[in-house]
């Protein structure tokens, strides 16, 4: 045993050798897609011998990124206070001049089309931006506005500074509810009749390293068609649960438009494209076999966007094959699925990446310190309580489809409400009636309820986050919602009032 | 086959027009997509294109209006090849190929009815883009020497 370890440490690569390697032109570069066909093909103590370095890629949208900038001072100088480039609100989390664009922050203008990620895309581009800008003004900072064009070039610093990204994997998405839905993982059609995915599988750098041997602060990648670094873990790093992210950090001078992409996601908002790879040092056999990762070995679960909680229901186990070939059944049924982020940019960043290194213009670094293994992702501490539907409910007034209408007018007067919900036998919802209906059918002359009935009706779950119900009346303009279970069965109603009384809108 | 928009009065919806047309000039019209509700109706429907102009000109002597519908165009240089829009379309005329390029198959695509990608593309690569009514002959022929060529 003590032999074996002590052979296979001698046969072990290193940084340095590799970047030898690379000076000399020497260098065995593949992506990880071909290692996994060399491994396939032969055998990972070949692919070992003959392999120094793998590439990964990855081209996601990436909301947790932004843009440090220094703008440098004006005279009079101005300590700033708010700023906006671009009619889009940027941070000023320092002192005078710094400010941070982030990505998902929204024209005021243009919302939900135009944003942070916009701006970072366009300075990127090259193209000139408008900033503008207020402050309270000081003896030191005289100034109070000021409204100015700038172009990269007029920066100090041009840096992006993004606190997570490179998600190891993610959720495949869909939809339960009766209606469309508009989130981060894109426009999610009623009844589970698409889903959508986002991650690179096995090209995703985290799933070619995922005990993080090579990858760690100060470890040299692609980022955004530019060099940049990993400068520790990503916010909500979950490594234990291969939810792995990372913090990077590169020059945005040296970046191109093509791997850095504002974005904007309909009725959600705006965002980031990011383009990342990273290389992966074949130190050891064990490297050469965890690189061999497959889309088939890489799960994740269909997770029900329709449901507006924290935990959201998970429907089923899918693999990145089967997400990569555009179907997948859930519930017996095929779902059209496809992929948020783009799975051609991320080959095309980590052939990039292969050519750069076997063009001994990227070298590899040692990371100064490893990224955690361990650490978990917490939920939020909430010291009050959150209200659901169930708690607001009340018993609904019902009625059946064949009875007359001025019984239901009776019914509305005497129990003083102003939505009777139309059950079946089984109490089954059918439709809702609302007094207004009432009233139009009086003086229309209508007397049977079966013309009258709204039978499309908008509806609560008891488990349904108030604001969630809220939110649902507000964008339908109705004032109440039936409470149905998962058969349809009509549990209570709960209506705007109630909601208001509680929330206090 | 060219793809047109028929559009109905609310008057109109309610006779049994498209059939008429049908039995009268014995041609076969493909309804693909079909919209009604209280202000009224529109399909939109394969037509041969050797009875275009019979078709058109029956169904406007009935009052009805008759288009090309939008048909989407997806901006190459904006589209970066996500795949957002590709579980939308419900008659797959966009597609992932095997290089993970998004295709769209114009000839498949129902346009206007439905434009269910349009909003949806992170990149605002796809637009909905009118057809020119004027051109409406010009297609049909562009339509009939493209069947031409593609039979030769």
């Amino acid at each position: 045993m003590e032999a074996l370890k002590l052979s296979s440490k001698k046969n072990n690569r290193t940084i340095e050798k590799i970047n030898q390697k690379i000076r000399t032109g020497d260098v065995q570069v593949l992506t990880s897609e071909e290692m996994k066909k060399l491994v396939e093909s032969s055998s990972v103590e070949v692919a070992f011998k003959e392999v120094d370095v793998v590439t990964t890629g990855t081209f996601g949208a990436m909301c947790s990124s932004g843009a440090i900038i220094n703008v440098g001072h004006s005279d009079p100088p101005i300590k700033i206070e708010r700023a906006w480039i671009n009619d889009v609100e940027v941070c000023h989390p320092g002192a005078a001049v710094d400010l941070y664009v982030g990505a998902t922050a929204m024209s005021q203008m243009q919302p939900f089309e135009y944003g942070g990620g916009h701006v970072i895309e366009d300075l990127v581009r090259g193209k000139e931006v408008e900033l503008r800008t207020t402050s309270y003004g000081t003896d030191c900072y005289p100034r109070t506005q000021i409204k100015t064009s700038l172009t990269k070039d007029d920066l100090n610093q041009f840096y992006l500074l993004n606190f997570r990204n490179c998600y190891q994997r993610y959720a495949c998405a869909v939809n339960s509810r009766d209606e469309t839905i508009y989130t981060y993982m894109g426009k999610l059609l009623p009844q589970l009749r698409n889903a959508t995915f986002s991650g690179a599988g096995e090209l995703n750098p985290l799933m070619n390293d995922p005990d993080y041997e090579t990858i760690g602060i100060g470890t040299r990648i692609f980022l955004g068609g530019a060099q940049g670094y990993i400068i520790g873990e990503g916010t909500q790093h979950d490594p234990k649960n291969l939810n792995g992210t990372l913090m990077v950090r590169g020059n945005c001078k040296n970046m191109l438009p093509d791997f850095l992409k504002g974005a904007a996601f309909a009725h959600y908002g705006t965002t980031l494209y990011v383009g990342l790879g990273v290389p992966i040092p074949i130190l050891n056999e064990g490297l050469a076999k965890k690189t061999a990762i497959r889309d088939e070995e890489i799960f994740t679960n269909v997770v029900d966007y329709g449901v507006p909680r924290r935990d959201r229901p998970e429907l089923k186990k899918v693999n990145y094959k089967e997400l990569k070939s555009g179907a997948i059944t859930v519930n017996g049924k095929r779902v059209r699925v496809s992929s948020l982020s783009s799975l051609k940019k991320a080959r095309d960043i980590a052939g990039t990446l292969k050519s750069w290194i076997e063009n001994g213009s990227f070298y590899l670094t040692s990371p100064v310190e490893r990224l955690p293994r361990d650490s978990v992702f917490k939920p939020m501490r909430q010291t009050e309580g959150t209200p659901f539907v169930a708690s607001v409910m009340q018993a609904a007034v019902t009625c059946y489809e064949n009875e007359e209408i001025r019984a239901i007018a009776e019914r509305i007067v005497t129990r003083s409400v102003n939505h009777i919900i139309v059950v079946d036998d089984g109490n089954r919802l059918g439709g809702i009636v609302t007094s207004w209906d009432i009233t139009r059918a009086m003086a229309e002359g209508k007397t049977a309820l079966a013309d009258i009935v709204t039978r499309r009706v908008v509806t609560a779950k008891p488990d349904e986050p108030l604001e969630a119900a809220s939110r649902k009346m507000a964008q339908h303009n109705i004032s109440a919602l039936p409470v149905i279970d998962a058969e349809r069965k009509v549990l209570g109603i709960v209506t705007a009032e109630d909601v208001s009384r509680l929330l206090g809108r | 086959m060219v793809r047109i928009l028929f559009r109905f009065s609310e008057e109109l919806v309610a006779k049994p027009t498209t059939a008429e047309i049908i039995l009268e000039h014995k041609v076969p019209i493909n309804i693909i997509t079909a919209h009604v509700d209280s202000k009224g109706g529109e399909f939109l429907a394969e037509v041969p294109d050797e009875a275009l102009e019979t078709v058109v000109k029956a169904f406007r002597q009935r009052g009805a209006t008759v288009t090309l519908p939008e048909l989407i165009e997806i901006d190459k240089e904006k589209c970066f090849d996500c795949g957002a829009c590709v579980s939308l379309c419900p008659v797959e005329a966009i597609t992932v190929a095997e290089d993970y390029s998004v295709n769209f198959d114009k000839e498949k695509c129902v346009g206007s009815t439905c434009s269910a990608c349009v909003e949806a593309c992170p990149a605002g690569a796809i637009e909905s883009v009118k057809q020119n009514n004027a051109e409406l002959a010009n297609n049909a022929l562009r339509a009939k020497r493209k069947t031409n060529n593609e039979t030769v």
